[in-house]
């Protein structure tokens, strides 16, 4: 009895303290500044930032880069601390949900998924990317960087990054390369248990682009359409159930990311694995997890091309620092550092011809890629991405229709 | 007197608060949320959650898979402690077995897992060396012994994660209740070895350890990371299929997740009921010993 007497009152503590007025932090009218004052308000501050940490490049990027370059430049001390995705999505709801002061995380970098998250439960920073001076030099007229996910950024997000989905092969046993569906059926057909992809991101990214084959770029376009999804799913599921039986352990079990694809690539089990970093063959390369024979390529059924962002949640108390940091990390020198394929080989978002001379000359003499394919040749079979709600059914109809078969 | 007592009830307190308010206040959220009365999301009070997640066969099927693995993997630990503790009753005082024994209790659940991948997968040590040797024609020949269908890299590896803490347990039990002693005693009456180990030792040692026993099964029927790593999609552990519930790209899942993880707790919290009886035994020994 006592326990309960003792719960009962903890119960009514917490409650109180539920139950306080609401301290929403003051909402900040940039209308209302000019960037020299955001650069006064933002300066000399801790800020936190979440990100996926899967990288080694990656991470050495932000560690030696962008880091010492913003606490040179600003004073800013940049935390990095892990998360992505749900993991981060999550995190946001909770300190909404809780009504916290002020959040914990103060950057986050984003994709479409996540953005379409973030902003059905109204947990970004916004609109402010016009305030960003770099800002000016983005292609924001390029629809594979002005929207996301089909979906208008609206001043909430800033791209920081443009990918396309790659298939990485080892060359000295596939030569052919399969380019159609049909070609990839034959394929995979003939070599059993040497493809396969992972039911995660990348994943369902490649079936999007399978998905965007069989019905055309132009008729998925636009907003989620359940009908469209449904004709066409359909046979993209029948197609999928054809290459089953012959994918990595007869499709009875996929990956669970593409970190495991690359692991079961270098030791050799498969002869297929896929990136959404048209680079990063180059990269894995360089890191001695591929060999010189891996290759990447996009077959001519295409491949999705898509930016990658970044956003200030709406509670954290350091949005002025944020601002600043991501301003330097979209600058010329920061994307054309971070384009170098042994720094991270991550294509830009700005629009060269909007750069200055100099740097439109450094532009041009970037080191070329090696094993990757250049950007012009993928460029023109580059697929816009889906609105997300395909991305959520697929996701859904996958394990109904082909892991639980 | 009067401080041993206000220790006590300072105790009472940090332990109501570290270990029972959390735990309450989790299940109270989890509840909440699976019946859509709280979440940023949320419609309103409904029971379709609940509804779906006990229509859902696959959750079924997982809480099965889940109870099986960890079945099988106590109890082949238990074989292995119980063989190491009966007939290599001399190797104990040696140092190196020791170190031998404590060995796999150095490595965290994931690098176990990583380590079981790493030597039995179809492109691991095991294959390459078989495939040297020209014991298999190709590495693929190599069977299935992680992300299988049968759970065998996730029992092995739960298995060598296991089976030191069941040695050390039952070498203690051994030694406490003099069991040696009894078996020969029993054999200089004429009992035969085989008799002595069923009805003396293996009986004392299993009345002994049977609490400890449903508390690993428990244990590692929530195991995460290993099947994660070492498991496949179809059929997938509990603890696995509940997290991507809860992390899928559909903000709509996650009431369901929860839903799901409260399922699993009211059938764990069953099986502690059922042997309620016997832990308050358990706890009793303890605290007269």
């Amino acid at each position: 009895m006592r326990i309960l007497k003792y719960i009962s009152r903890l119960i009514l503590l917490f409650s109180l303290v539920a139950c306080q007025a609401d301290r929403e932090p003051q909402a900040i009218d940039l209308s209302q500044l000019s960037w020299d004052q955001v650069v006064e308000k933002g300066q000399s501050q801790k800020l936190s930032m979440m990100m996926w940490k899967g990288d080694p490049k990656i991470n050495a990027y932000m560690q030696n880069y962008i880091k010492p370059h913003v606490k040179e430049k600003y004073n800013i001390e940049l935390e990095i601390v892990s998360g992505q995705g749900n993991t981060l999505v999550q995190s946001l709801m909770n300190e909404i949900q809780a009504d916290v002061d002020q959040s914990q995380i103060d950057l986050v970098w984003i994709n479409g998924e996540t953005f379409y998250q973030l902003r059905q439960i109204d947990a970004l920073f916004g609109p402010w990317i016009d305030k960003a001076p770099h800002a000016k030099l983005i292609d924001f007229d390029n629809p594979f960087i002005g929207k996301d996910f089909q979906q208008d950024i609206e001043g909430y997000e800033m791209p920081w990054g443009n990918v396309q989905m790659t298939l990485i092969y080892n060359s000295d046993q596939v030569q052919d390369l399969p380019q159609t569906r049909s070609e990839l059926l034959t394929f995979v057909k003939s070599h059993p248990g040497k493809f396969t992809f992972d039911h995660h991101f990348t994943g369902l990214t490649f079936m999007k682009s399978l998905l965007i084959d069989i019905a055309g770029q132009e008729e998925l376009a636009g907003d989620f359409d359940a009908d469209k999804y449904e004709k066409f799913s359909a046979d993209l599921f029948a197609y999928l159930n054809k290459l089953k039986s012959y994918l990595w352990r007869k499709g009875e079990v996929f990956p669970e990311d593409v970190a495991q694809m690359h692991q079961l690539f270098a030791a050799g089990e498969l002869w297929f694995t896929m990136s959404n970093n048209d680079a990063e063959v180059d990269n894995k390369i360089s890191e001695g997890l591929f060999t010189k024979d891996a290759r990447a390529y996009v077959p001519d059924f295409g491949s999705i091309q898509n930016s990658h962002y970044l956003g200030i949640p709406r509670k954290s108390a350091h949005q002025y620092s944020a601002m600043l940091v991501i301003n330097e990390m979209i600058s010329p020198a920061a994307q054309l550092h971070k384009m170098q394929p042994e720094v991270w080989g991550d294509g830009s978002v700005l629009s060269p011809e909007k750069l200055s001379e100099t740097m439109q000359e450094k532009w041009k003499n970037t080191r070329m890629r090696t094993n990757a394919p250049p950007r012009s040749v993928i460029q023109k079979k580059a697929l816009q991405e889906l609105a997300p709600e395909y991305m959520i059914r697929l996701a859904d109809d996958f394990q109904e229709k082909i892991l639980q078969q | 007197m009067r401080k041993a007592n206000s220790l006590t009830k300072f105790l009472r307190l940090i332990y109501v608060l570290l270990i029972v308010v959390p735990t309450f206040a989790g299940f109270t959220y989890a509840l909440l949320h699976s019946l859509g009365l709280t979440g940023l999301l949320t419609d309103g009070l409904t029971l379709k959650y609940w509804s779906e997640a006990l229509r859902d066969f696959y959750m079924w099927k997982s809480i099965g898979f889940s109870f099986l693995i960890a079945v099988i993997s106590v109890f082949l630990s238990f074989c292995i402690a119980l063989f190491l503790v009966l007939k290599l009753t001399d190797d104990f005082q040696k140092k190196w077995f020791h170190r031998l024994l404590f060995l796999p209790l150095c490595f965290p659940a994931t690098v176990m897992a990583f380590y079981v991948m790493q030597t039995f997968s179809k492109s691991g040590f095991l294959s390459r060396l078989s495939f040297q040797f020209g014991w298999i024609d190709h590495i693929e020949s190599f069977p299935e012994l992680t992300n299988d269908a049968y759970g065998i890299g996730i029992m092995l590896t739960s298995v060598l994660l296991v089976f030191p803490f069941f040695t050390l347990f039952l070498k203690n039990i051994f030694d406490a209740e003099r069991l040696q002693d009894y078996g020969l005693i029993a054999q200089s009456l004429g009992a035969k070895p085989r008799h002595a180990f069923w009805k003396i030792s293996l009986a004392l040692l299993w009345q002994k350890s049977k609490s400890t026993v449903v508390l690993y099964i428990i244990f590692v029927m929530g195991s995460y990371e290993v099947p994660l790593l070492l498991g496949r999609q179809n059929p997938q552990m509990i603890t696995p299929r509940i997290v991507d519930k809860a992390q899928r790209f559909n903000l709509h899942d996650i009431p369901q997740a929860y839903v799901m993880a409260l399922i699993y707790l009211f059938l764990v919290l069953l099986l502690i009921s059922l042997m309620s009886t016997r832990f308050v035994q358990f706890f009793k020994k303890k605290t007269h010993a």
